[in-house]
């Protein structure tokens, strides 16, 4: 059985992915069971879904607790531990990232693997949804999976031109993956950053959730407090010199804020993905 | 009557414990953390399964789906008869919990003018579970059980207009809000939350994943609700005094609150006018009640 | 000074709330159990209840969340129902025992295919939690509302409690009844101190809403609200011992109450106002030298386990009542009887009487004749195919 845990976020389609996969090794004549994680989704926020995949009815209902894969849809997320973490031995992380698999800082008894799939959907979808652009590299590094099967899953999910733009993101993703390379710390470092998912109440730190993050112009700002008011989640303080400052651990990076105010004082800034 | 606010004399400090588990520019987080800001302590907040909005710093309780009538009841006779009527009761629900499930809890409740403030969050559907059709989804609007297609239009119904509802039972005070108009809902929060009997304060929260449009347009497609008459801004006392906050010279056209929102996507010309239509007779209501300084209709 | 008034069962509730000093009360009206709801109006109206607050609700569903609500809150409070009330009810009864809120209800047994009673309206309710009460006279009712209140908020139980009595032949019938004086019920029951409460005077303090989704182990809360309800057997034997000794009455262990069971043969066992005739049919089998004793079951959750065990020491066979029947499962005193004399070492015949269904009418004859059937068991060592009908 070959077991595979998927990390996204709310809106990318991680679960979509997840069943996409599980269809694919149907169409490949396995049995499969695709999982989303039970609860909530929110927009924005982490989540994880799972795949099982053998040659006989997958009985096992229980989450994947030690993945043979672990496919990581989003570009920050890849940059943190918790992807790569209670693997099986000599387990496949195939990450969305533009770096190379060696310039990840995830360690184990693993192997990296990384596509740029965030550019592949911008280019073949115009959109930075990355979940069938994900599928095809994962079809190079899982021999149980085609990417014939694959292209016929899509096509059950996204019918018509739709379905024709995200098998070519997988074929690009297929094409462009690297090579895995054996990670070299063996031992995870002690203090990981746990990754914030959604659920009720209050939230320790969302600053995971922003792909896109509000930067001031102090200069242009006229202190009306337009961005403060409207902020849903009080990530704006106002300081004392009358301007607003962002609460990184608050900002889930929506954008409210830069589009009311009334002399385009705020940008929504891309967030770099640092090594 | 509400008292005119200012940004100026809007609080700064927070009543709630951010950051909460919304998704990004949701619409019931900003009315929860508005509403809060000016709630003052001494409150015992209620909830209903509804979706997250903001964890506030008062001690909360939560009751089955149909139990918002009559949870608000239990405290507010039970603080009654322990003799602390110093602390209110609150309940902060959604739409489908005040419109639906709820309503004729809440109906009973307001008929025996309990000593509680409601506060509606009305994203217009069950959003917690998907988007599924609610006494608050409008007319043509598409939810994951008003499917469009050969045989379906969208939602077949008007949204309930719930104030008139309560109104018909005399209650003390209702009033409608909007994030959009920060002031003006935090001034109808602060003068109901004081007031003796059943409060009614009704938020129109955009939802940018059930209505499917930008989250950082929450604020806009909340502004042009207002503005076309779609949503307006009213307070009614004791069931007749009326009084309009929002009077535009002139409406702008439905179509600027319609177009952002994926929601409305499939509407034909026809459609659009009907509810057009729809909206303009509702809003000459309104005007005439804010004319007449009493409820008309 | 012992007063002593006739009264019918459903006023004898009435004064238990009063002189329970209950805080908010919220019903709904149904047959048989009508007529509390207006004693309770007459003694808000009377104004000799300070501090009470009586709710005349839009159904039986928002008083039991109206009740939960102002427990949550810290008031000692009350509701009470009937058969389809009951079951119309069963949502929030589960948030009411799931959130540790002590609480009485007094539950009107009206059947839930009739009218008339049986027991099927209570016995429905058992996964919702609560602690079920069965009680056979107006003096009962009256003992057992208020004790409720003391085993409820006990704190090693802090569940609510539904005291079951008979519609019609108990709530409409009139009988005398003692009442005691308020100052040895307040002495008995103190006022309620809930150990949480919805009343926080510290502003910053913050309790988070009900619901799931949170860390930890999900059984937890289901470990604790288990362990309640079996340290119930515990505390009911308490509280009925203190109260015997307030009163001079006494109802056996509080969870059993045995009639002759010394020196019987056999037993039998019944529930509710049917354990009167039974009792009568007991002392008529005797006259006629068959030796067959009653069990009356006061407490059916907990369930009186230890009393049962011990009880099966000493007979050759136990002739259980039921007055509800679960189609295709069987009775549910018999069920648990059976269940509870697996872990022993003795097993004597156990058959299983049902009637008494949708209000039929249980004699003393019918008694009669389900102790000398049990006799005929007890000797051919083996009874007839369960659901036995009466």
């Amino acid at each position: 059985m070959i077991e595979i845990r998927l990390h996204g976020r709310g809106g990318q389609g991680a679960v979509t992915a997840s069943r996409i996969i599980a269809a694919a090794a149907f169409e490949d004549g396995l049995y499969s069971q695709a999982i989303p994680m039970y609860g909530t989704e929110r927009r924005g926020a982490p989540l994880t879904a799972y795949v099982r995949i053998d040659n006989v009815r997958v009985r096992e209902r229980e989450l994947v607790h030690t993945p043979d894969y672990s496919i990581c849809f989003d570009e920050f997320i890849s940059m943190n531990q918790t992807i790569a973490n209670s693997m099986k031995p000599g387990g496949i992380v195939l990450a969305n990232s533009k770096f190379k698999p060696e310039e990840l800082p995830l360690a184990g008894d693993i192997k990296i693997a990384c596509v740029d799939a965030t550019g592949i959907a911008i280019k073949h979808l115009g959109r930075p949804i990355t979940n069938t652009a994900i599928l095809g590299a994962f079809c190079k590094l899982c021999p149980e999976v085609s990417l014939k099967g694959v292209e016929k899953a899509i096509y059950k999910y996204f019918p018509g031109r739709v379905g024709d733009m995200n098998v070519a993101a997988a074929r690009a993703s297929y094409e462009q993956v690297t090579d895995l390379i054996t990670a070299k710390n063996k031992e995870p470092p002690k203090q990981v950053e746990e990754i914030v998912s959604g659920g009720y109440g209050a939230l320790k730190d969302v600053s995971g959730w922003r792909v896109f993050e509000p930067v001031i112009d102090e200069e242009k700002c006229i202190g009306c407090k337009t961005c403060w008011i409207y902020c849903p989640e009080a990530a704006l303080e106002w300081t004392a010199n009358n301007k607003p400052a962002m609460i990184s651990r608050a900002c889930k990076g929506c954008g409210v804020c830069a589009n009311e105010c009334p002399v385009k004082a705020i940008e929504m800034v891309r967030v770099q993905v640092k090594k | 009557m509400s008292e005119r606010m200012t940004r100026a004399q809007v609080p700064l400090e927070e009543g709630i414990i951010f950051p909460g588990s919304t998704c990004q520019g949701c619409g019931a987080a900003m009315a929860a953390r508005l509403t809060f800001k000016v709630m003052g302590p001494n409150v015992i907040r209620h909830g209903i399964p509804c979706c997250p909005d903001q964890s506030s710093k008062s001690p909360s309780t939560g009751s089955v789906f149909e139990g918002a009538g009559p949870s608000l009841t239990g405290t507010s006779r039970a603080l009654k008869a322990l003799g602390r009527t110093d602390i209110k009761a609150v309940g902060f629900f959604g739409d489908g919990g005040v419109y639906d499930i709820s309503f004729g809890g809440l109906m009973a409740a307001a008929q025996r003018n309990e000593n509680a403030l409601v506060i509606c969050k009305d994203n217009e559907a069950y959003m917690n579970t998907g988007g599924q059709h609610s006494g608050g989804t409008p007319k043509y609007a598409e939810t994951t059980t008003d499917q469009v297609g050969p045989n379906s239009r969208g939602n077949k119904f008007h949204k309930i207009r719930a104030a008139f509802a309560f109104a018909a039972l005399g209650v003390p005070y209702i009033a409608t809000a909007s994030v959009a108009f920060p002031e003006d809902l935090m001034a109808k929060v602060k003068y109901a939350k004081d007031i003796e009997g059943f409060r009614v304060i009704l938020i129109q929260t955009p939802c940018p994943v059930g209505w499917r449009f930008d989250p950082a347009k929450t604020i806009e497609v909340a502004r042009s609700a207002v503005q076309s008459g779609m949503w307006p801004l009213y307070e009614i006392e004791n069931g007749s005094t009326f009084k309009l906050n929002y009077k535009p010279k002139e409406l702008k056209p439905i179509t600027e609150y319609l177009k952002p929102q994926a929601r409305f996507r499939h509407m034909t010309e026809t459609e659009i006018n009907e509810m057009q239509t729809y909206t303009n007779q509702r809003w000459e209501e309104v005007l005439r009640a804010d004319e007449a300084k009493r409820l008309t209709f | 000074m012992v007063d002593y008034e006739v009264m019918v069962g459903n006023k004898a509730c009435a004064v238990a709330c009063k002189l329970a000093r209950v805080n908010v009360a919220a019903a709904f009206p149904i047959t048989p159990q009508t007529s509390i709801t207006e004693y309770l109006s007459e003694l808000y109206a009377s104004g000799e209840m300070p501090g009470f607050e009586f709710v005349n609700c839009e159904g039986e569903l928002p008083a039991q969340v109206i009740v939960n609500n102002a427990a949550l809150v810290g008031a000692r409070a009350f509701t009470c129902t009937a058969g389809p009330g009951l079951q119309y009810m069963h949502h929030p009864m589960a948030s009411t025992a799931g959130g540790r809120c002590p609480l009485v209800m007094a539950v009107v047994h009206r059947g839930i295919k009739s009218m008339q009673p049986d027991h099927s309206d209570l016995m429905s309710q058992q996964w919702t939690g609560w602690i079920h009460l069965y009680v056979e006279n107006a003096q009962e009712i009256l003992d057992t509302i208020i004790m409720g209140y003391k085993i409820g908020e006990d704190a090693r139980v802090r569940l609510p409690v539904a005291v079951g009595y008979d519609g019609y032949v108990l709530s409409y019938t009139a009988e005398p009844v003692e009442i005691p004086p308020q100052e040895m019920v307040d002495k008995f029951l103190p006022p309620y101190k809930p150990p949480r409460s919805l009343i926080y005077d510290d502003p910053e303090a913050s309790i988070g809403r009900g619901g799931g989704f949170r860390s930890g182990d999900p059984n937890y809360a289901w470990m604790m609200h288990n362990e309640g309800a079996l340290n119930a057997e515990e505390v009911i034997k308490e509280v009925f011992a203190e109260w015997a000794k307030l009163t001079g009455r006494k109802y056996g262990t509080g969870m059993v109450e045995e009639y002759k069971t010394e020196g019987a043969d056999v037993v039998i066992t019944a529930m509710g106002t049917v354990a009167g005739s039974a009792a009568a049919a007991i002392d008529k089998l005797w006259k006629d030298g068959k030796k067959v004793g009653l069990v009356k079951i006061r407490s059916f959750l907990p369930f009186p386990r230890a009393d049962f065990q011990r009880i099966a020491k000493n007979v050759q066979a136990i002739g259980v009542f039921d007055r509800s029947l679960q189609p295709g499962m069987g009775g549910p005193s018999y069920r648990e009887i059976k269940n509870t004399l697996y872990d022993s070492n003795v097993h004597p015949v156990v058959a299983g009487f049902v009637g008494g269904l949708s209000g039929k009418e249980v004699t003393v004859k019918n008694f009669v004749d389900l102790g000398e059937k049990t006799l005929e068991y007890a000797k051919a060592k083996k009874a007839d195919a369960h659901p036995i009908w009466v």
